[in-house]
């Protein structure tokens, strides 16, 4: 027979398809809801903007001071800024900001959609007539998965500053220098791919968010396990979708 | 009324977020396609290579080590030939010359592949679209290895030779002796000491020899002073000029023989007339034959007094003498 722990997690994944299946069917049809998109873009997007620049920001800053000894073993110390620039473009600003997301919007979401749930909200906003998977669930998943993206490019932007700083410690790289070299490097296959992932990266952030908070139960203990596991679980999906995107882009010659 | 003001304000941040993100993202894709030459005036030049040396589109193209363009594509003509298309800036156009060389390089010892456009001395008119540049066979490592391979079999005969000599320094102990010959380089100290010697001296002699020529001329020593005492020269001048006038007066004395010797001719003076005088010759001649006839007479008279006693017994005993 199959195990107790694996009849759970595929049970769990059938019905986040299921989920994610009803959010394509009902999220594309009229009536929109654009003030409520815009209120959670504000929330998701605006208010997250300085915790991502932080986190992007030291670790531009980090990897550069990070990279140098081994370029400098190699005497590439010149070849700092394209390095940086690629790793950070490629894979780090991305996948920071989509967990840095995960941890705050997905907790959020969890812990709103779920303290909604146990207290019946969603139930009476039913009964009341509105849609609640079209006014809470679709508008949430809809800013995340916009949010992400600009949050990335943000992101991509603040930590190569700190790339600039970071080759400034040690060495002399003018702004200038720094930049050409930087955009020397990078073409269109090392932006769009990496910028691509991002809406996907929210999508799955915000659509576990609203699963773990649509069906969480058990009180008030239940709000603070979804809020958990929506954290945990878009994590790990941030990370899956990442192993996915680079395979595929390999696939199709991004390199 | 102030929860719609809210909603707004929150909007406005929303919007300037989105925007400003938007942005950022295609000032990255502009500046990351101008690099690459997808904006502003283009044209395309082809050259054809027989190896391309893994060159792929996308590479950069540089004019004079500058980049100006890329590579739009590389195809196969044929099994000796590959056209590589490359897209320059329009703005470069007339610095390329039609008879520019192409050769594919390498960005570095490991790095890129790359076009290089170099002009040559030549003139030319620019480049114009779709023109077809010459092509250079490209600097192949492996042919570098390969030379590098023959240079060093060259080394190693070289540094054989040399041991070999080596060796033979340290087996025979002639040269070795020689170098290691205390006696010898002794010697050869004390020679090269005793040339220094002579070095110094010459070097006084020289001094001396200098000395004396300046006090030469300073007009010290009698040398000196016969090469340098007006009074002297001054005394020698009067000489040369006493002489002058000894010639002159011996000049008159031969113009008065010579009107001596005229004048003797011409007959006059005592001398002249005796010379001349022909009455005189005349009595002289005569003198002389009368002298002639008294000659011949004596002759007679000795003749007969050869046979008169006592002459007679002298030419009896010389007979040659008669």
């Amino acid at each position: 027979m199959v195990p107790k722990g694996l009849k759970r997690f595929l049970a769990e994944a059938g019905e986040i398809g299921r989920f994610t299946a009803r959010f394509f069917n009902e999220a594309f049809k009229p009536r929109y809801e654009i003030q409520e998109l815009l209120r959670q873009c504000y929330f998701i997007g605006y208010n997250s903007l300085g915790l991502v620049a932080v986190t992007a920001f030291i670790m531009g800053l980090v990897i550069t001071i990070q990279s140098r000894p081994t370029l400098v073993e190699f005497g590439a110390e010149a070849w700092l800024p394209k390095m940086v620039s690629v790793s950070l473009i490629r894979e780090i600003a991305p996948v920071i900001t989509a967990l840095i997301c995960a941890g705050k919007i997905g907790s959020g979401i969890g812990a709103e959609l779920g303290s909604m749930k146990v207290t019946e909200q969603i139930d009476a906003m039913e009964v009341s007539g509105t849609n609640p998977f079209k006014y809470l669930i679709a508008t949430r998943v809809m800013a995340a998965t916009l949010m992400v993206p600009i949050l990335a490019v943000m992101a991509d932007a603040v930590s190569l500053y700190g790339g600039y700083l970071g080759a400034n410690i040690h060495g002399v790289v003018s702004w200038s220098l720094f930049w050409n070299q930087v955009f020397e490097t990078l073409t269109y296959s090392d932006i769009f791919p990496s910028i691509v992932k991002t809406f996907f990266f929210g999508f799955a952030i915000g659509i576990i968010g609203c699963y773990k908070g649509y069906n969480s139960s058990k009180g008030t203990e239940g709000v603070g396990q979804s809020a958990n596991s929506a954290v945990v679980i878009s994590s790990l999906l941030v990370f899956v979708l990442d192993l996915l995107a680079v395979q595929i882009s390999d696939l199709m010659n991004f390199t | 009324m102030n929860n719609m003001a809210n909603e707004n304000f929150k909007n406005i941040r929303v919007g300037l977020f989105v925007i400003s993100g938007t942005l950022l993202f295609i000032l990255a894709l502009y500046l990351v396609g101008s690099q690459q030459n997808l904006f502003g005036d283009n044209f395309t030049i082809r050259s054809r290579f027989y190896n391309v040396n893994g060159l792929t589109q996308g590479n950069n193209v540089r004019f004079a080590g500058i980049n100006v363009g890329t590579v739009e594509s590389v195809e196969i003509l044929n099994d000796t030939a590959v056209d590589v298309v490359m897209t320059i800036e329009k703005k470069i156009q007339p610095y390329i010359k039609k008879n520019a060389i192409a050769t594919v390089g390498t960005d570095g010892l490991m790095g890129n592949k790359l076009v290089n456009i170099n002009s040559v001395k030549e003139s030319a008119t620019a480049i114009e679209e779709g023109d077809v540049l010459v092509s250079m066979g490209p600097v192949e490592m492996d042919e570098m290895v390969r030379t590098l391979n023959v240079t060093n079999e060259n080394i190693k005969v070289i540094t054989t030779n040399l041991r070999g000599i080596t060796d033979k320094i340290n087996s025979k102990n002639s040269l070795w002796s020689l170098l290691m010959d205390t006696v010898v380089s002794e010697n050869v100290k004390s020679a090269v000491v005793n040339l220094k010697l002579i070095s110094d001296q010459g070097i006084s002699v020289t001094g001396n020899l200098k000395g004396l020529t300046e006090d030469m001329l300073a007009g010290k020593g009698s040398i000196g002073a016969l090469i340098t005492d007006t009074m002297l020269s001054k005394k020698i001048n009067q000489t040369v000029v006493k002489l002058q006038r000894l010639s002159d007066t011996a000049a008159i004395i031969t113009g008065n023989i010579s009107q001596l010797v005229q004048q003797l001719k011409q007959g006059k003076g005592s001398l002249g007339i005796l010379l001349h005088d022909t009455s005189l010759v005349h009595n002289l001649n005569k003198s002389i034959l009368s002298i002639d006839t008294g000659a011949v007479n004596f002759n007679e008279n000795m003749k007969a007094l050869k046979y008169t006693w006592p002459f007679k017994k002298y030419y009896k005993k010389n007979p040659s003498k008669r």
